[in-house]
């Protein structure tokens, strides 16, 4: 053997060295850092993801006094059962401050004014949303009485400027309004105020039967327990059918 | 003459063997180079161990926050239920109070435009079906699909009987109707006066005697998206000014 081809014989010895160093133990290291430096990548994106959920979720623990409070004022716009006895007083009080005479109410759409085909006397379910309550009311008063007292019916529940809600009584819909003078006072070419009769069709709404007003949530904690339930349908019932000042609903920042 | 060679026989072999160690330098070389390269993998294995290390400890650490904020999101589910809950019964409520068709502004708008020598003697105001244009006051709607009774694209619709000094005073009325906020039609149902010329209305008989009693249906703009935002009560009908032709 020359010296030539110890040489040659050592070089391919050495870079036979070389390469298998290199295929039996570093490149696979330097795969397994690739794929754990993926798995970071995803783990990373995942736990900023939780963490998004999580800091979203302490926020909705930190605002949930305050939906609490807005929920339950929302049930004084929509309660969770019908309410006639505060639905009569909102009606009264509105016709009392307005100078209106408040005549009679009924259940139901009836009469020439109702704008629904079915004339139900109970609550009918809306497909979405709330349950509809139609009846109608019949008042007596000047033009401009009636135009004012239907100016406070709207004002019960009103968007604020800000996107809010701002609720003082029943959320109500006037579907149809019928005006007709009043024989014993109609005079042709009369001048002054001349009174008239109002007829309304309007339509109140209650929460579904499968809703309660909070949903078992209590003023401190949200989750359900029977005591909560019960505790939580009272105030409601109570805000609903007694005078209440108006609150505004603000959407939650 | 012959060569001689001077160098001794000793120094000769010394001499190949500076020779023969000349060429067993390569081979050094090579060996050297060997070990250089062995070295550097060495290096280049140390720091990708290093690195799969820092990285297995790291996600192990992601994991472990992963989980604590998964527990930490569980345990708060209900709260962001009950926020959720809210934020639907906002909308729906929200949602109803701006499809409501403002009547009091339809009022005020009627009071404002109607001539002085006219006067109403009835009004019948419906807020009917969406894509209804019919204004009977017995025209039926469709229930409601939305949460609203008066869903999105309903037509209001008021039909307005009074008495007028003249008939040239009715036409006046239909023009000066149609300056009312939000109206999109006006169109007479009839016009007459009580002394057989045409009009048979109970309306008619409580006009004066020569004064033309008229029947006239205004119809309004379909009420608008309750997306929409609605700043004041009486957004439908300023939504579509310039009624007026």
């Amino acid at each position: 053997m020359t010296a030539r081809d110890r040489l040659v014989l050592a070089i391919v010895a050495a870079l036979a060295v070389l390469g298998a160093f290199w295929v039996l133990l570093v490149s696979p290291e330097r795969k397994t850092v690739n794929k754990l430096s993926a798995e970071v990548s995803t783990a990373s994106a995942q736990l900023a993801t939780v963490q998004g959920e999580a800091s979203n979720a302490l926020l909705a623990q930190q605002r949930y006094s305050a939906a609490y409070t807005s929920v339950v004022n929302l049930g004084k716009a929509v309660p969770p059962s019908e309410e006639v006895p505060s639905l009569i007083y909102q009606l009264a009080q509105a016709s009392n401050e307005k100078n209106v005479e408040f005549s009679s109410i009924t259940a139901g759409a009836s009469g020439a004014a109702a704008a629904s085909p079915s004339s139900p006397a109970t609550p009918t379910a809306a497909p979405t949303g709330f349950t509809q309550m139609p009846f109608t009311f019949v008042f007596s008063g000047g033009f401009s009485d009636l135009y004012h007292l239907f100016l406070q019916l709207n004002k019960a529940t009103v968007r604020t400027t800000s996107g809010g809600l701002r609720v003082s009584g029943r959320l109500l819909t006037l579907q149809g309004v019928k005006l007709e003078p009043i024989t014993e006072t109609t005079t042709t070419g009369a001048s002054g105020a001349q009174k008239l009769t109002g007829t309304i069709t309007a339509t109140a709404y209650v929460l579904p039967a499968s809703q309660g007003l909070t949903a078992g949530a209590t003023p401190n904690s949200p989750t359900p327990s029977a005591a909560a339930a019960s505790a939580a349908s009272t105030p409601a019932t109570t805000s609903a059918s007694t005078p209440a000042p108006a609150a505004t609903v603000e959407p939650l920042r | 003459m012959k060569a001689v060679n001077l160098i001794p026989s000793d120094e000769r072999r010394r001499g190949g063997a500076v020779v023969g160690g000349g060429r067993s330098q390569g081979v050094a070389y090579v060996v050297l180079g060997a070990l250089a390269g062995v070295a550097v993998l060495v290096l280049l294995y140390g720091v990708a161990h290093h690195h799969a290390s820092s990285r297995r400890s790291q996600l192990a650490t992601i994991a472990a926050e992963t989980q604590r904020a998964q527990e930490s999101v569980a345990a708060l589910t209900p709260y962001t239920s009950f926020i959720a809950l809210r934020e639907a019964r906002m909308k729906a409520v929200a949602d109803v109070v701006d499809s409501r068709f403002d009547w009091a502004h339809a009022f005020h708008e009627l009071g404002r435009v109607l001539p002085r020598d006219t006067s109403i003697t009835s009004l019948d105001g419906t807020v009917g079906a969406a894509g209804s244009t019919s204004g009977s006051s017995s025209s039926s709607s469709t229930s409601s699909t939305a949460g609203s009774a008066t869903p999105v694209g309903s037509v209001p619709t008021i039909t307005l009987g009074g008495c007028a000094s003249s008939q040239s005073e009715v036409a006046l009325t239909l023009q000066r109707l149609r300056l009312i906020d939000g109206v999109g039609d006006v169109s007479l149902k009839s016009s007459g006066t009580s002394d057989g010329s045409g009009s048979s209305s109970s309306s008619a008989q409580q006009c004066a005697p020569k004064s033309p009693s008229f029947s006239v249906q205004i119809t309004f703009d379909p009420l608008p998206a309750a997306s929409e935002p609605a700043s004041t009560t009486g957004t439908q009908l300023t939504a579509s000014t310039g009624g007026g032709q």
